[in-house]
């Protein structure tokens, strides 16, 4: 078994795609975060309360994963799924009767999507209450806030989209709301409904815009939100501005001690 | 542990929480540390969701029914704060100006409170926990006030401020769109006072009273929006909210 494993771990194969050993020493664990895409998000070291669960609660990871659950779960719903307003409501009827796992994912696709927009907004909760919102991170934060705006649309454009009773007359409530917009009402409706009423031309914008336009806009807002995170200095910590010299040499000295 | 970089109790300029700890300073590498703090983490979540998943079904009502309007008829839990606005007030301000509005003095938030005092730091100093729960009781206090009173304020035939002040020769206007602003712009500017006056509060710590203002009013309205609106839309008990809501099973 060990000898397998020594044969397939040494194989140039292997070695292309992971291109250190397993992390065990000092050197290694920072190679494999400079060396591997996903863990380039981070850097090599954080402070220690960086790590601490009661600091960030890991809500915008949480929110991340929910993310890419959604893609997955999202990807499998479209094999199915016709967005035309005859076909909307079967195809949901198919999938929970007769595809395998398909009324399991369904669910997990809802449950997740209401779990991302409470992880997001959970998460700008924290980092308002951290006061992590903080020159240099006050762009970041406005980032933020089009993220939220973007994961509620995200949300709220799938719900038309399996052409029940709830489906339809939640989608009737938020063009009242957004047909009330002043003196453009009238215009904002008609984009939103591609015509006068709910119908097929509103299913195809939504299914549209849910499947496409607001995850790619998700995707670029999470790519530069994540970028400014390291770029503004990784996650917050306290920083000591007001205090005398003295004693931020101290920290200074210190925090050089100890990560010697 | 403490280290010496800590201030001496009592020399503060402030009350700032300044104490730094010697383990907050030490570096750890990310690879195992955080690595698998997130991995735990993803698989606590999917596995939630997956039970949820399991034991939950999404609901799935009768085929769209253009003619069979369900009542209630409610948008998702998310949106139920404003579709709860919506009934104090006129539709473009409920619908349209708050969410912007809201959604743009969010944004300007690091904007306005510029120092970078208090950077990672739970609450930022001992006044910062009493100003958020203070901020949050005195919110929910005039929010379930007001939806009181616009429910029960006998106005001739109906109910409510905007119909009371109408009744008294009021201009339209003046009950759906001035008299709500002054509500929404009063309540945040009082509490800003209180804190200020009560706590001498600084630009963060009015701030939190800021945030704590919009996040109490968004789970109070949500959770009434959800909770205890029944049949068309009137203020009931959530044991008398039909539930699938008539026309939609």
């Amino acid at each position: 078994m060990s000898r397998l494993w020594r044969y397939i771990t040494s194989s140039r194969l292997w070695k292309s795609i992971y291109r250190n050993p397993y992390p065990r020493d000092k050197r290694s664990r920072a190679m494999v975060i400079l060396n591997s895409l996903a863990l380039h998000l981070h850097p090599v070291r954080v402070p220690k309360r960086a790590t601490r669960i009661t600091y960030t609660w890991g809500l915008g990871g949480l929110a991340t994963w929910c993310f890419v659950l959604l893609t997955l779960t999202g990807v499998f719903l479209m094999w199915y799924y016709i967005p035309t307003t005859q076909d909307a409501y079967w195809t949901i009827v198919q999938l929970q009767t007769e595809v395998t796992f398909g009324a399991f994912l369904r669910n997990l696709h809802r449950w997740a999507a209401h779990a991302m927009v409470l992880a997001v907004l959970a998460h700008m909760t924290r980092v308002f209450y951290t006061g992590a919102y903080k020159p240099p991170r006050d762009f970041n934060w406005v980032i933020g806030v089009a993220l939220l705006l973007v994961t509620c649309l995200l949300s709220f454009s799938g719900y038309l989209l399996p052409w029940d009773q709830l489906a339809y007359w939640a989608i009737a409530v938020g063009m009242e709301m957004g047909g009330a917009t002043p003196f453009i009402g009238k215009q904002v409706r008609m984009a939103l409904l591609g015509g006068f009423e709910i119908g097929q031309q509103t299913l195809i914008r939504w299914y549209t815009l849910h499947v496409i336009f607001l995850p790619l806009a998700c995707i670029l807002l999470m790519a530069t939100h994540f970028w400014r995170v390291r770029k503004d200095g990784n996650i917050s910590t306290p920083v000591y501005e007001d205090d005398d010299e003295e004693t931020l040499r101290a920290v200074e000295a210190r925090r050089q001690q100890l990560a010697e | 542990m403490a280290t010496e970089v800590q201030r001496p109790a009592g020399e503060g300029k402030d009350d700032l929480l300044r104490t730094v700890d010697e383990k907050d300073l030490k570096p750890v590498h990310v690879w195992p540390n955080l690595v698998s703090i997130e991995l735990i983490g993803a698989l606590t979540i999917t596995l939630l969701l997956s039970l949820m998943a399991i034991f939950v079904a999404a609901p799935f009502y009768r085929m769209a029914d253009p003619e069979l309007t369900p009542n209630p008829s409610k948008a998702p839990w998310y949106f139920l704060g404003l579709q709860e606005l919506l009934l104090h007030m006129h539709p473009a301000l409920a619908g349209v100006v708050v969410p912007t509005a809201v959604l743009v003095l969010l944004g300007a938030i690091p904007y306005i409170d510029r120092s970078k005092k208090g950077t990672g730091i739970w609450f930022y100093s001992k006044k910062g926990v009493p100003i958020a729960v203070f901020s949050a009781i005195y919110t929910t206090i005039w929010n379930v006030g007001l939806i009181l009173v616009d429910e029960y304020l006998p106005a001739g035939g109906a109910n409510g401020i905007a119909p009371w002040l109408k009744m008294h020769g009021f201009p339209d206007a003046f009950a759906e769109i001035f008299v709500p602003i002054a509500f929404m712009t009063f309540i945040p500017f009082s509490l800003w006072t209180i804190v200020k006056r009560r706590w001498q509060a600084d630009m963060r710590e009015c701030m939190i009273a800021m945030y704590s203002f919009f996040l109490a009013s968004f789970i109070v309205l949500t959770i009434i929006g959800t909770a205890f609106r029944g049949e068309g839309m009137a203020l009931s008990w959530p044991w008398d909210i039909p539930y699938p809501p008539h026309g939609k099973e």
